[in-house]
């Protein structure tokens, strides 16, 4: 029973970070409409660029935090002026293709600059863990869990508050509509880009941290693992994407503590999208998601 | 002179979208050959009824028979293939493909090429192929379309598509076909020329048509009945004059303006 | 050119309908055969042999995915599945079994093809950005299934491929004995892979002109209005996800023989060869036969390019003093071989997607066309006055994608 609880927080601290992730997806797509596969490269980066500069250039960590922060939203707005935002209007597979192409790029340019293996991010938590009545907790989880909730205050009252908040929903809604109302949808588009690329440095660190703090450049691929979770949620509500992160994380670190064994191999890489399917035969708009009839 | 049996029964139709009851009670029947209009103003739910008579959409209640045979729950690709094809309101062409082909499209389902003697093309596919492509080329002659042949559909211009969807729809030689606003957006002359095709596909051709338009004079000009409706409802059935002098249409009309 | 002349038309097909739609295809064909029956008489080299010849295992695969993503409009991700299923059954069926040519290859196929059915009606429920991810799934549970099925795959340790039978009667691929010359095993694979290249793309090209390749291509532009006209989406999107499963199984399964030995760690079952075929089918033009195979012989043979010609990019990087290419990442290089030909495959399916959506084949539609229209102006300026036909303009590089 231990054991079940103790799965039970690493896998909602998981989820939490798999919430943030989806919550950089959702945002993305409500804007332009693709699923940005390059998310995964992004939260890659981020945990590299935050090592670099709190390990080698030696900043504290949450000035190295913050500024990583900057620095990947500012990367993420780049990639978006560059080769995303020439491509609105032009078939969307088009813009799906070229965020998967951004992955790749940005996967193997991680890399080609950290080629050293091992490296190591060290957090101010670093492995701590609690006792509690037999249940072992790690610091790293509940910091998780803290951050993943002040992150969704914040944008929660973004959305609903900020005119770039009601912009990006505005957009949303309608593209076109949005545009003759004298919103501007690049403007959007910019903001989109930037608050994918800063919630990637924070899911970054958090798995790393998680994960032992060694740096993987395999984190790319973990990260999409934040899709599943964003479409079990559905697309709609930002309490979906916290559903669905959950969902995926239990899931996934139950299956990895009950399942690993020599028969059944790494089950938790399957785990989230075995979950996906299932959810999306039985309800194909997500758990929370409403569901649209298309109009002809 | 006897009645002739219904083509088309259609009857207590009822669907709903979240708050919105898009049809309700709904009934009407077409006779073999007739030409009967659907009339009614912005989101009566005309071409509601033609998804639900397509099996796009599925009635909540309520029945619809082609000839007797029960569509509802039949997927769309089988009602085509009992002898119902369409228009749409906006066009839906596919654009990449040309004159030709979009109409071959229409020939689907009467056509059987499988997967198997079309990789091999010797023998059933080639002969087929032919057969329909030939069909289709004499429709596109018909239809005055011959001169656009081999382009992309899609960079044609607007009135020509319209004319293509026609031809798709005809192609696939149907006993009823649907058009929703085949002459929307489109200027007098064509106009002409699409009315003129309309009445030859009824009385040369014998298909009968459910036309949903609101240019009323094409209306008045073509229906031999008219179905006026409002808020998902019959309003009134029966002659253009008739229907054209009832009260609660007109204030339709004038209350949706 | 696509003029249909209108007398003509009763007795022959429209350009749409044929084998061969253009002159210049026939041109190219020839010059295409010539070159696969030529290659191995000059090229001795097993490396590079075999290099071609694995970008002839990629063009088939590639046809595959462009039946699936050019005609019938579905966008995969999971494309690395099929081959590695291709793998994997020639491995157990072919190499350990020891079943002959003609079998391993039918049954690769068909298990590639049956796997693909399995994915369609998923298709159905799921569009767009989701099926994408869909098809992500299905890589994923295949690696998983790679990993633990060991009685089947060999689980981390692998399979050999090496001794699946190659022959068909009397001819022997592994030893090939043509017009008084012996050849390699490399050459006869060579020659092996780019007949099934050629046989695939007959029958590709059979589908696609005819009754089922027109019902892929309707629900590619537009779903409803297909499945109103009569064309069953269900039928349709399973068909094209079988087929082109069965052609990257078939693809897979020669290129498994190429690489000897396949396990999880072999360049087969990675995202990133998902990614790569469709680089290809992007670079080469979307919903072209041809384009599959000039996209796989210019991007199959990317990374043994950029690994043999070092020397060309091994140049020291100013700022960074270090060279821009390395071999490995010994070598200290910006760039590892290996990492600087998949960023060039992501900057080429950019690119491409940006600037050239039609791809090498729309290049060379729009190419021809202008040809043409020069030889037209010729024409008008010989014969002023006369009347220049109405149907000479082309469409050219009008195949806009949805
Ligand atoms: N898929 C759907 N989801 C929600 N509401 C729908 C849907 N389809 C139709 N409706 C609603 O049903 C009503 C009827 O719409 P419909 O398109 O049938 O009208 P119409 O008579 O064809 O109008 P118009 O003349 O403008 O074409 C409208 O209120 C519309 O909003
Ligand atoms: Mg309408």
């Amino acid at each position: 029973m231990e054991k079940f609880f103790q799965l039970l927080v690493a896998g909602i601290a998981v989820g939490g970070i798999y919430a943030i992730i989806a919550l950089g997806f959702v945002v993305v797509y409500k804007v332009s409409g693709t699923f940005n596969f390059s998310q995964g490269g992004l939260v890659l980066l981020g945990a590299f660029v935050t090592y670099q500069y709190s390990g080698p250039w030696g900043m504290p960590f949450f000035v190295a935090l913050a500024l990583a922060v900057v620095t990947l939203a500012g990367v993420a707005m780049v990639a978006e002026r560059v080769v995303i935002r020439p491509m609105i209007g032009k078939p969307p597979f088009a813009m799906l293709l070229i965020t998967i192409g951004l992955l790749v790029i940005i996967e193997q340019l991680v890399r080609s600059i950290w080629t050293e293996p091992g490296l190591v991010l060290k957090t101010p938590w670093g492995n701590d863990r609690y006792d509690i009545a037999g249940v072992t907790i790690r610091h790293a989880d509940l910091w998780t869990m803290g951050t993943v909730t002040v992150l969704f205050a914040a944008f929660f009252v973004f959305f609903s508050r900020t005119d770039a908040g009601l912009g990006i929903r505005a957009t949303a809604f309608d593209q076109e509509a949005a545009a003759a109302q004298g919103i501007p949808v690049s403007r959007a588009f910019s903001v989109s880009w930037a608050i994918a690329g800063a919630v990637a440095v924070v899911a970054g660190v958090m798995l790393t941290s998680r994960g032992g703090s060694a740096l993987s450049p395999g984190l790319g691929l973990i990260s999409l693992r934040a899709l599943p979770a964003m479409i079990i949620g559905g697309l709609d509500s930002p309490g979906g994407a916290i559903a669905g992160g959950v969902i995926v994380g239990v899931t996934e670190i139950m299956a990895q503590g009950y399942l690993d064994n020599d028969t059944t191999g790494n089950v938790a890489t399957i785990a989230p999208y075995v979950v996906m399917i299932i959810v999306l035969l039985w309800r194909p708009s997500g758990l929370f998601g409403t569901r649209a009839v298309e109009r002809v | 002179m006897s009645e002739p049996a219904a083509l088309l029964e259609v009857g207590d139709l009822n669907i709903r979208f979240g708050g919105v009851q898009a049809l309700r009670d709904l009934s009407f029947d077409v006779k073999p050959r007739e030409l009967l209009a659907l009339i009614g103003p912005n989101g009566a739910g005309k071409t509601t009824v033609f998804n639900c008579l397509n099996g796009i959409y599925r009635p909540q209640t309520g029945f619809i028979r082609l000839n007797g045979e029960d569509l509802i729950g039949l997927r769309p690709s089988k009602i085509a293939g009992l002898g119902l094809a369409r228009t749409f309101q906006n066009l839906a062409l596919f654009s990449q493909l040309d004159v030709v082909e979009n109409m071959m499209l229409g020939r689907h389902h009467g056509m059987r090429t499988g997967l198997l003697s079309a990789a091999i093309w010797f023998g059933r596919a080639r002969r087929e192929e032919l057969k329909n492509l030939r069909r289709c080329h004499e429709l596109a002659e018909f239809l005055d379309l011959t001169r656009y042949a081999g382009r992309p559909v899609g960079e044609l211009p607007y009135g020509v598509q319209k004319r293509i969807e026609l031809g798709r729809a005809l192609a696939s030689e149907p006993k009823l076909i649907l058009l929703d606003e085949p002459v929307a957006g489109m200027s007098p002359a064509e106009t002409d020329q699409m009315a003129r095709l309309i009445l030859d596909i009824q009385e040369d051709l014998g298909i009968a048509v459910i036309l949903v338009e609101h240019d009323m004079h094409l209306v008045m000009d073509l229906a031999e009945r008219v179905v006026a409706m409002s808020f998902g409802e019959v309003l009134a059935a029966g002659t253009p004059e008739d229907v054209a002098a009832r009260e609660s249409v007109i204030s339709s009309y004038l209350g949706s303006a | 050119m696509t003029v249909i002349d209108r007398t003509e038309f009763r007795e022959s097909l429209p350009a749409a309908s044929r084998l061969l739609p253009t002159r210049m295809s026939l041109v190219g064909l020839a010059i295409a055969a010539v070159l696969v029956v030529a290659t191995p008489l000059v090229v001795e080299d097993d490396f590079w042999m075999t290099v071609l010849a694995n970008a002839g295992a990629f063009a088939i695969a590639a046809i595959g995915l462009n039946i699936l993503t050019g005609y019938a409009g579905q966008v995969s991700i999971g494309h690395a599945a099929f081959l590695t299923i291709g793998g994997y059954v020639v491995a157990y069926f072919g190499a350990e079994r020891g079943w002959p040519l003609p079998v391993w290859l039918l049954l690769a196929a068909l298990v590639g093809g049956a796997i693909g059915a399995l994915v369609g009606p998923f298709a159905l429920r799921f569009r767009g950005n989701y099926l994408v991810v869909v098809t992500l799934a299905l890589l994923f549970l295949t690696v998983y299934v790679v990993e633990n099925w060991e009685s089947f795959t060999g689980g981390f340790d692998g399979a050999s491929t090496n001794s699946a039978p190659l022959s068909i009667g009397p001819i022997d691929f592994r030893e090939l004995s043509l017009f008084g010359k012996d050849f390699t095993r490399e050459q006869g694979m060579f020659y092996l892979i780019w007949i099934l290249v050629g046989a695939t793309a007959v029958v590709a090209r059979n589908l696609v002109r005819s009754r089922p390749g027109r019902a892929m291509q309707a629900i590619r532009d537009r779903d409803i209005a297909a499945e109103v006209a009569g064309v069953s989406n269900v039928h349709y999107k399973i068909a094209a996800f079988s087929i082109s499963g069965a052609m990257a199984a078939l693809g897979g399964a020669v290129y498994a023989v190429n690489l000897r030995f396949i396990s999880p760690n072999s360049p087969i079952e990675e995202l990133f060869i998902s990614i790569r075929f469709v680089a290809i089918i992007i670079v080469g033009g979307l919903g072209t036969i041809h384009g599959a195979i000039v996209g796989a012989l210019i991007l199959g043979p990317l990374p043994e390019l950029v690994q043999e010609n070092i020397g060309v990019l091994d140049f020291t990087v100013p700022l960074l003093d270090k060279p821009f290419v390395g071999e490995t990442a010994a070598d200290g290089g910006v760039f590892t071989a290996a990492a600087f030909s998949e960023i060039l495959f992501g900057v080429l399916l950019i690119l491409f997607l940006m600037f050239q959506p039609t791809g090498i084949a729309g290049m060379s539609r729009k190419l021809r066309a202008r040809l043409a229209a020069r030889a037209t102006r010729h024409d008008e300026a010989r014969a002023v006055g006369e009347i220049a036909d109405e149907g000479t303009e082309d469409p050219a590089g009008t195949t806009a994608h949805e």
